[in-house]
């Protein structure tokens, strides 16, 4: 084992899939300098033919690598922030998403759009969000949200090996986390959750940022609540039985989301509990996600983000 | 290079079959023997034509237009009609013969105008990485200059030099809003100036116009010189779609300009000036009409007798969505 930082974990998964496949490339704004690091060097060594930096031009980024995984080639598109993706909705929502459907079958669109998300450093309300729900949303679509290096970097490469188009989210705030993984190679499939923490009492769901936020609030009340606490990884596929299993022994759920409440993935989530395992539910099921508002800048942003309270209000709550 | 006697048959031949087929799903929808919508573009066949049926490689990529749901364009590129015909009728072809789409580089047409240029830049890379000389075509209306995906997308296949042919089909009409209302010049192949790319404007009613530029526009691609701008001037006989209003924003469209460009039917002239070079006599040019007719006489017949086109259940949808 080795120890390496989140944004290393993704570097290294994309280091390693271009040098094992020379039809991976990479292309997007400013990605051989590498605004957060994640596509940092990696021109030096695969050159510029394969680390494409391109103008400011969401829409024919994200459309120019839909285009070349339709014929070959397995592209990944870098938009910075995740916040920048509504640009090139059209390419990501219904070509990337709709076209093998539309064609019966026919087309493969192996591409993987990566983005940094996420709140928590005052950035404001258009470079502090987090879309999953849309992606969660649209049919045709894969969407993973790492928490930890080792399922940053094992989840870029399962991205970048799929068939399918896949929303690689990380989280902003977690650039600079360290953990550990395998010195050997090795993958995390799509569709698998986690089990972060065993638990007996609640069953806390929660991905990205709000895994760390939560694994310091069952370290914190451990002596008055075990917390079992799930992160699904990827958001499409879900894997709902494991959630369904551990809601089965513990009787109560608490979903937490970064992304807005309303129709967000914590509603989702919460609604497939409710549908599943309604009869193992000793409580009502708890959401914890961003409140109905924009971001708002600086400090004021903890009026609406969740705050590490407001989950353990929500466990408070399940326990009664 | 000069065309040979069976190859001016051929664009004539293709010509007369898209007019038909156009007919036939015109009159099919108007019958009410045909559900969903059709956007029919008879007197635009020599555009599509021209420029593809003796330009392009097997292995190039196209991107037609929605005019005639690209009826043109799968004739040109070697690909049976009958998968065309049959799912307009919601039909199922079952097995046709010869090439599909996908193996002739056509891989759909975007529900969003200007969701074509992307994609084309994204073939255009494909085609540069893969290093065989290979071209891309692709093909817009007048409508799709207001969208911000032809900047982005002719942008970077200029700055990178891909092998793209961006060919305009002005047919000076998007839905109901004519283009002199929609785009501040004359020619929209100006654009071409802004992004160092040569352009060219050509009549869009001259099969061999069309076929001549675009020739040009490929070998300078295949030899690695860059994208080019291509805008061909023709014009749009009916309405947008078939039963929706035929207006110039909210008025009745001239009359007297549709008669005008009637005069310039692209069949018409290329049929005058193939008799006229002794190329066909009128009675082999009536023996093509008679061929035609007859064949999508047969493919009408065809997609009658082929069953609806719903699977035996629903589980096919998974094998659509996602890729093993």
């Amino acid at each position: 084992m080795k120890e390496i930082t989140y944004v290393q974990a993704i570097a290294e998964a994309l280091a390693e899939e271009l040098e094992r496949d020379e039809k991976v490339f990479c292309i997007g704004e400013d990605i051989q300098t590498g605004t957060f690091g994640a596509t940092a060097g990696l021109v030096k060594k695969f050159g510029p033919d394969r680390i494409m930096d391109t103008p400011i031009s969401e829409t024919a980024i994200a459309g120019a690598a839909v285009g070349s995984a339709m014929t070959g080639y397995r592209p990944v598109a870098d938009f910075m922030f995740a916040d920048f993706m509504y640009i090139a909705f059209d390419e990501i929502l219904c070509k990337a998403a709709k076209w093998r459907f539309m064609h019966e079958g026919t087309q493969q669109i192996p591409v993987v759009f990566m983005a940094a998300m996420g709140g928590y450093l005052g950035l404001g309300a258009e470079h502090s969000q987090s879309p999953v729900s849309y992606y969660m949303h649209t049919p045709g679509i894969k969407v993973v949200v790492p928490s930890t290096p080792y399922d940053a970097k094992g989840l870029m490469k399962s991205a970048i090996r799929d068939n399918n188009a896949v929303v690689y989210l990380y989280h902003k705030a977690l650039l600079g986390s360290t953990g550990e993984i395998p010195e050997e190679e090795y993958l995390v499939p799509l569709g698998q959750a986690d089990i972060k923490r065993e638990g007996k009492d609640v069953t806390l769901v929660a991905t990205g940022m709000q895994v760390q936020f939560a694994l310091n609030i069952a370290e914190q009340m451990k002596d008055k609540v075990s917390i079992e606490i799930i992160d699904p990884r990827s958001l499409e596929p879900l894997d709902i039985d494991t959630i369904v299993k551990s809601v089965e022994k513990t009787g109560r759920a608490v979903v937490v989301d970064e992304d807005t409440s309303r129709c967000g993935a914590a509603c989702e989530i919460s609604m497939q509990i409710v549908e599943k395992a309604f009869d193992y539910l000793d409580a009502p099921v708890q959401r914890v996600a961003a409140k109905n508002y924009p971001i708002p800048p600086g400090a004021m942003e903890k009026f609406v983000l969740p705050q590490p309270q407001d989950i353990i209000d929500a466990v408070e709550a399940v326990m009664g | 290079m000069k065309l040979e006697k069976d190859q001016l048959v051929k664009f004539y031949s293709l010509m007369v079959r898209t007019r038909k087929l156009d007919n036939l799903m015109i009159e099919a929808l108007n019958s009410g023997r045909m559900a969903g919508f059709y956007h029919a573009g008879p007197g635009e066949e020599a555009v599509g034509i021209g420029a593809c049926t003796f330009n392009m490689r097997d292995d190039d990529y196209l991107y037609p237009h929605h005019r005639s749901h690209a009826i043109g364009f799968t004739l040109a590129r070697g690909i049976s009609p009958k998968g065309w015909v049959c799912r307009h009728f919601d039909k199922n072809p079952g097995e046709v013969e010869g090439p599909t789409a996908e193996e002739r580089g056509i891989f759909g047409i975007s529900g969003t105008i200007g969701g074509g240029f992307p994609l084309s830049l994204g073939w255009g890379i494909t085609a540069k990485k893969n290093g065989k000389n290979q071209a891309v075509l692709s093909f817009f209306g007048d409508g799709a200059s207001g969208r911000g995906t032809l900047h982005e997308s002719m942008n970077m296949a200029a700055i990178w030099k891909l092998p793209i042919v961006w060919i305009c089909e002005n047919n000076q009409f998007g839905q109901f809003m004519p283009i002199k209302d929609a785009f501040a010049r004359e020619d929209i192949a100006d654009i071409a100036a802004g992004y160092n790319m040569p352009s060219a404007v050509v009549d869009g009613q001259d099969v061999l116009a069309v076929h001549e530029a675009v020739e040009v526009a490929v070998q300078k691609a295949r030899a690695g010189d860059g994208p080019s701008l291509i805008e061909c001037k023709t014009y749009r006989m009916r309405g947008h779609a078939e039963g929706v209003p035929d207006v110039d924003h909210v008025d009745p469209r001239s009359e007297k300009d549709k008669e005008a460009w009637r005069k310039r039917d692209p069949i018409v002239l290329f049929k005058e000036n193939l008799i006229k070079q002794r190329i066909l006599t009128a009675e082999e040019v009536s023996k093509i009409d008679k061929e035609a007719d007859d064949e999508v006489a047969e493919l009408d017949k065809y997609q009658q007798e082929c069953p609806v086109m719903v699977p035996s259940d629903a589980s096919i949808l998974d094998v659509f969505l996602y890729a093993e």
